[in-house]
């Protein structure tokens, strides 16, 4: 085995070793993360929260300010990613219906007819 | 004897070197399907703060304790009366006093409740051994469990429940208007609150005319958010427990001018302190200085 091979093997194993390490076996700790990164489950219980409160409290601005957390979406489409989520996943059909109340409102509330 | 290879050495661990350096700083694993408790603590504030208003609307507290479990808080209730300081202290970061009472009601319903949250993710009650299936049914079982459509793996979480269900987990057809449970009450809106001490404070360490008012719940615990109407001749004003957390939770204090007489209350109801002015006391050397008061004011 030429000289060449000798070091550009054991080099590429290594890089293998390293990044096997480092993405699988002990992958960075995450920590301070934003809610876009959340699970869909619990994206779409946080919808379901927000949709529990605008039933009490029918302030559709405040409950948009809820679900702009989620950032990068309009409040109407994160409350309709979590009715989807809700119908595919066999929520109860009165929290089916809460959220359908948020979607509702979010659309009327930024202008989408 | 056999050389060391001792480039093929250097090559291996240089490699090993490069491939950490690019799996956790160039280009470390990307986020995705994380856990509340993994959240920012501001976020956390917002999800806190999502699960009261949701509690005061639905009454659920079965459903709020396990959304809470989630955020992974040492202690839950000190979390939320924390948290409740904060937004009353930060008003001008938009956050009103109402959401505000809302998560201090929802901390005095768990306390009340006696309620001990477990600080883990809820992962022990997952049915699947292979480990992505342990962590999807965790969530499952939480929401599910929140949201009365049971897979039947779930049962198990269920009988640790001891909240009876509500109406409206029991239903399974849609309904045109789903009944829920009447609007819990914030916790300054029960019992007036009892003056259980008064008495005059001389510390020359302290300001003059200190008027200190501690304020505890049922359970002695002190209580944040608790909102105190001090009234004299030609004025009144208003101030909150809790805006200086460092000194107690149910603590706030207000500054009493010489020569003028005060009388205070609860705004929510309590007895009425009244007479209340700037005590003179006297240093071990015979020098006059004013003292100040404390009150304090305990839920039956």
């Amino acid at each position: 085995m030429s000289r060449f091979l000798k070091i550009i093997i054991p080099l590429v194993l290594g890089i293998a070793l390293g990044l096997l390490y480092g993405w699988v076996i002990d992958p960075v700790d995450f920590f301070n993360l934003t809610p876009d990164t959340l699970r869909a489950d619990y994206k779409a219980d946080y919808v379901l929260m927000t949709a529990e409160a605008y039933r009490a409290e029918q302030d559709p601005g405040l409950a948009a300010r809820r679900l702009a957390i989620f950032g990068s979406q309009s409040p109407s489409a994160i409350a309709a990613d979590g009715l989807a989520y809700a119908r595919a996943n066999g929520f109860a059909d009165a929290d089916v219906i809460l959220i359908q109340e948020l979607v509702t409102a979010m659309q009327a509330w930024s202008g989408i007819p | 004897m056999r050389r060391i290879p001792w480039a093929t050495l250097l090559a291996l661990l240089a490699g090993i070197g490069l491939g950490l350096v690019y799996a956790w700083t160039i280009s470390p694993a990307r986020v995705v399907d994380s856990q509340p408790s993994a959240l920012r603590a501001d976020f956390k504030d917002h999800y806190r703060s999502a699960i009261a208003a949701a509690y005061l609307a639905t009454g659920n507290l079965t459903r709020a304790q396990a959304r809470l479990s989630l955020l992974g808080d040492t202690d839950t209730i000190e979390a939320l009366n924390a948290q409740a300081q904060h937004m009353l202290a930060s008003s001008a970061s938009g956050q009103s006093f109402e959401e505000a009472d809302q998560v201090a009601a929802l901390a005095s319903a768990l306390d009340q409740n006696g309620v001990i949250l477990p600080t883990s993710t809820p992962t022990i009650h997952g049915t699947d051994n292979t480990p992505n299936a342990v962590n999807t049914a965790n969530v499952v079982v939480t929401i599910n469990a929140a949201t009365s459509t049971f897979p039947a793996s779930t049962t198990e979480v269920l009988d640790q429940l001891t909240e009876t269900p509500q109406a409206i987990e029991t239903q399974t057809t849609p309904i045109a208007a789903t009944p829920r449970p009447t609007r819990t009450f914030i916790p300054t809106a029960g019992a007036p609150f009892a003056l259980t001490g008064q008495e005059s404070v001389c510390d020359p360490n302290l300001p003059d005319g200190l008027l200190q008012v501690l304020v505890f719940n049922s359970n002695r615990r002190q209580m944040p958010g608790v909102e105190i109407l001090i009234t004299w001749e030609g004025g009144a004003e208003n101030f909150f427990t809790g805006l200086k957390p460092e000194l107690g939770n149910g603590y706030a204090d207000y500054v009493m001018t010489a020569d003028i007489t005060y009388t205070l209350q609860l705004r929510s109801g309590s007895d009425i302190a009244s007479g209340l002015t700037t005590p003179t006391c006297q240093t071990p050397s015979g020098e006059a200085y004013s003292g100040g008061i404390k009150l304090t004011f305990e839920e039956p």
